[in-house]
């Protein structure tokens, strides 16, 4: 059976809270930038609704590299430095990028920074190191309401694949056909008193 | 035993299991991971079953390793506030400091030395209290910086033991509908919001009281936007309806509140037998319909009378429940909308899914109690929860530890927080002279910011700051101490219990101190013998945490040391007695409150409400809610989380900003008589009109001008202080707000 990692994040979880950026800062060492981004689905500044008060709406986005199947960004790299890992997961050799910055305007879901310091291109590697020695990526081990599941999307009984059909999941952009490795799980409607 | 969640460690790494003394309440476990002496990562330390931190417990490590950091004792040269500061050694710095002491001491007495704190673990609580009561010094009581309000509610009606009696509104093993009013727990209190989300998901209905839209609201099945200051009219506009309805819970308000106990229509008191039996007994008397005469209300086979009035002998008395119903008459849904903007439909329909879908939880925040009347906020919230017996008597736990054994040398003078403005400005009610400041910081935290830095802290003789930071109370010591972070030193962490888990930790030592920095026990223990007091607080922390749980309470049996390293553990013993309040019941109607006209939970404006004459002044209500982004003005410096939460904004909605000519992203000024701050606006639909928020935490410094503070007030309300402490009422503020010019 062909390995397939990715993550479900379920948006009803999902409080905002910044904890998975952090935590991606920690294990990648980035001072500023993070591979996991939050984005308010609301007004147009971070943490605020949409709607007229009091009918209003609000939920949190947790956006990382999509570990496409179709890599954009790989394509767009003309120094080949992105690669595709036989379990899904994309990579940048560092070695190889010369900060060109391609793969920024191509990646569709805006999964890069760069870092200045370093002149390479950034992203989640869905902590590939720590999945070789058993362990979870860090943002799934901090969020602390169990918004994001890791698995094997592969394997049709692992709780990602579960959750994935058993629940209303889409993935951003579909009409692209990049086949991401993130699901979203929505937010449930609010039922009446 | 605890679940190990599993932690990566690289080569050479170990991971300590710790807890976070923070003041968000929480007190949440780590596991702090450390290479070669030095603390790399901070996880979640498992509590069983769930694990939490959050993006502040993530960024510890750059706290601790912040580079403006204190590093030595450092001694004011110049005026205070000037800036100027000079490298002073420990000895010089502990000794300067007993020196002083005792010079003021000796000067106006003991008590005018007086010592508040904050953010600390227990054990450095304990000792900073035995060193205060051994010199027969002042310990200022920091609830009143915004938390004691609900706190008396809960005093009144379940006498509660320990701080806030949330349990007994949200212990309910599967809540069928989850109310959270006038508090942000998603953002502020992960471990409620984790109970609130597993009820949801188990089916529960949640219901979000609060003038802000926020992240808790955009989780809710229904918001309920609210005036501020107005949650008790709703919890009587609510209480209405079940009694209309006669959707109340007869046998739960007959057996446990005072609802059957007669009330003298003389007097006010609840009547006693001996009131009209002569050589009657103290017991509490109720009106028996069976045999239509008044009995104690604990003989048997009585069926005690709820409603009506009865005459017994001259006395004409009527049950409490009789008097609530009466007040509670006067909130029909129209006049309850009226005042809370809150539509009468919604009201109706809260109040009939709050009685019939049981248990319904209450989690009352913070938020509602930062009124002047927020007391009476809690107290109404309580009696609506008892006339629909949606009060909770499971899994109640605490611990007792063996605080009196560190008192052993004297006890401390007691002084509520806001009680201290005037203590230090005119001497009442006994004069301070001298003020410790522990990881507290009043200056930035506390109201009235103009009136702290003219006429509070000139009058101080002499200000020491214990902290890791230069913090804006620190910029005013005489002298300042470096402390260390709670990952250099070893603790006990003792649960807030309010609503959010009852486990005690240990805060262990991870890594050594940095630079010169010293633990709080460590500071206190050498000035001990330097202020002349010999043979105590001599132990080891660790030998000291031993004699904090030996009291011998049976809730710490099986609690040591040795089992607290190991990870959280829990009371042994697992049940609350029953309300310790006068009657032993439930106490919506308390006598003691009858020389203040708060007997029941009445509806008062707010002190600087929309009603108000100064309204027509200052037209909008300032509220200074708590972030995700920071723990008070803790975490305000740290880079990962200011690129997530860069400047200070106030937000207020377009409804506002229009009239006002104020664009998103407009300098503004928000002003009243007291003050002003300015900063950026930020205009947004999330905020109820006529209401403006500015998160709090920030220092002046990250103001373009003045700071949040300058707006607030320390007014002390008389019923906070006859039953507990008096409360900062922070969103209890008149603002008016203008554009101003670029600088």
């Amino acid at each position: 059976m062909k390995k397939r990692y990715g993550l479900v994040i379920d948006l009803e979880r999902c409080t905002g809270c910044r904890a998975c950026t952090v935590a991606c800062k920690i294990e990648k060492g980035m001072e500023l930038g993070t591979g996991i981004r939050v984005e308010t689905i609301g007004g147009t500044k971070q943490d605020t609704p949409r709607g007229t008060y009091p009918e209003l709406s609000m939920c949190f986005l947790p956006i990382a590299c999509m570990h496409c199947e179709q890599p954009p960004c790989r394509d767009a790299c003309p120094t080949q430095a992105i690669y595709q890992r036989p379990d899904g997961i994309v990579l940048i050799d560092e070695k190889q990028c010369n900060g060109c910055q391609e793969c920024l305007t191509a990646c569709p879901y805006q999964a890069f920074v760069y870092d200045e310091d370093k002149a390479v291109v950034r992203k989640c590697d869905l902590c590939f190191e720590r999945l070789e020695q058993g362990y979870e990526p860090f943002c799934s081990v901090c969020c602390g309401f169990g918004a994001i599941f890791f698995g094997n999307l592969g394997d049709p009984r692992s709780t990602v694949s579960q959750l994935v059909s058993r629940h209303d999941a889409y993935t951003l952009k579909p009409e692209l056909a990049t086949g991401p490795a993130i699901h979203y799980l929505p937010v449930k409607d609010p039922r009446r008193l | 035993m605890p679940v190990e969640r599993p932690v990566k460690k690289k080569r050479g790494e170990k991971a300590v299991r710790t807890a976070s003394p923070f003041a968000c309440g929480p007190a949440c476990g780590l596991q702090a991971c450390v290479k070669d002496g030095v603390l790399v990562r901070v996880e979640p330390g498992d509590f069983p079953g769930t694990g939490h931190i959050c993006a502040r417990g993530l960024a510890y490590p750059k706290l601790v390793y912040h580079p403006d950091r204190l590093k030595y004792p450092l001694k004011r040269l110049g005026s205070r506030g000037e800036g100027r500061w000079q490298r002073i050694s420990w000895d010089e710095a502990l000794d300067t400091i007993a020196a002083r002491f005792k010079e003021i001491g000796a000067n106006y007495g003991g008590s005018s030395l007086a010592f508040v704190m904050d953010m600390m673990g227990i054990l450095s609580v304990d000792v900073l209290l035995g060193f205060v009561g051994a010199c027969q010094g002042t310990f200022v009581l920091p609830a009143g910086c915004g938390d004691s309000a609900g706190v008396c509610g809960d005093r009144v009606c379940y006498g509660s033991p320990w701080w806030y009696g949330e349990d007994y509104t949200t212990r309910f093993d599967k809540p069928a509908l989850c109310v959270v009013w006038g508090s942000n727990p998603v953002d502020t209190d992960f471990f409620k919001w984790r109970k609130i989300r597993d009820a949801k998901e188990g089916g529960a209905r949640l219901v979000v009281i609060d003038p802000r839209f926020t992240a808790t609201a955009s989780k809710a099945d229904v918001y309920v936007p609210i005036r501020p200051g107005t949650d008790t009219a709703l919890a009587l506009g609510m209480m209405n309806v079940v009694l209309d309805q006669q959707l109340h819970d007869v046998p739960f308000i007959l057996d446990h509140t005072v609802g059957p106990f007669l009330v003298r229509r003389d007097s006010g008191m609840f009547l006693r037998e001996k009131d009209f039996v002569s050589g009657g007994s103290e017991k509490y008397v109720v009106w028996d319909t069976w045999s239509n005469a008044p009995r104690c209300h604990d003989v048997p086979n009585i069926s005690p009378a709820l409603t009506g009035s009865y005459k017994i002998g001259t006395l004409e008395c009527r049950p409490a429940f009789q008097l609530l119903k009466e007040m509670v008459a006067q909130f029909p849904p129209e006049r309850t909308s009226e005042i809370t903007g809150v539509s009468a439909d919604v009201i109706t329909r809260l109040a009939v899914a709050y009685a019939r879908t049981r248990p319904a939880a209450s989690y009352r925040g913070m938020g509602c109690q930062r009124t002047f009347h927020g007391d009476i906020t809690f107290h109404a919230i309580n009696t609506l929860a008892a006339i629909t017996g949606n009060i909770s008597f499971e899994g109640h736990a605490t611990f007792e530890l063996n605080h009196i054994a560190f008192l052993a040398r004297g006890v401390p003078n007691l002084l509520p927080l806001m009680q201290l403005y005037d203590a230090v400005r005119i001497g009442k009610p006994s004069p301070v002279k001298s003020l410790w400041i522990a990881r507290h910081n009043p200056v930035n935290q506390d109201p009235n910011f103009n009136k702290m830095i003219s006429e509070i802290l000139p009058c101080l003789e002499f200000i020491v700051v214990t902290d890791m930071f230069m913090t804006t109370s620190a910029q005013y010591a005489d002298i300042i101490l470096p402390v260390c972070s709670f990952f250099e030193c070893t603790d006990l962490i003792f649960p807030v219990g309010n609503g959010s888990h009852n486990y005690l930790q240990l805060q262990q030592k991870v890594i050594e101190p940095l630079c010169e920095s010293k633990s709080d026990i460590e500071i206190i223990t050498s000035l001990v013998s330097r202020m002349g007091i010999e043979g105590f607080l001599k132990e080891s922390p660790e030998e000291l945490i031993t004699l904090l749980l030996a009291s011998g309470h049976p809730s710490m049996e099986g609690t040591t040391l040795e089992r607290l390293r190991q990870g959280p553990v829990l009371p042994a013993s697992q049940s609350l007695p029953h309300f310790s309040t006068p009657s032993g019941r439930l106490e919506f109607y308390t006598e003691r409150l009858k020389q203040f006209g708060q007997e029941l939970p009445i509806y008062l404006e707010p002190l600087e409400g929309q009603g108000s004459p100064l309204a027509k002044k200052y037209p909008l209500i300032l509220l200074t809610t708590h972030t995700k982004y920071r723990t008070h003005s803790a975490f305000a410096n740290v880079a990962w989380l200011r690129e997530m939460d860069p400047e200070p904004a106030l937000e207020m909605s377009p409804a506002d900003a229009k009239p006002r000519a104020i664009k998103d992203g407009d300098l503004v000024r928000a002003y009243n008589d007291r003050g002003e701050v300015r900063l950026r606006a930020r205009v947004h639909q999330g905020m109820r009109p006529g209401v403006i928020n500015i998160s709090q935490g920030w220092s002046p410094g990250d103001y373009v001008a003045g700071t949040h503070q300058a707006l607030t007030h320390e007014t002390i309300n008389a019923v906070h202080q006859a039953i507990y402490e008096p409360n900062a009422s922070l969103y209890d503020v008149l603002v008016d707000v203008e554009a101003v010019k670029e600088p």
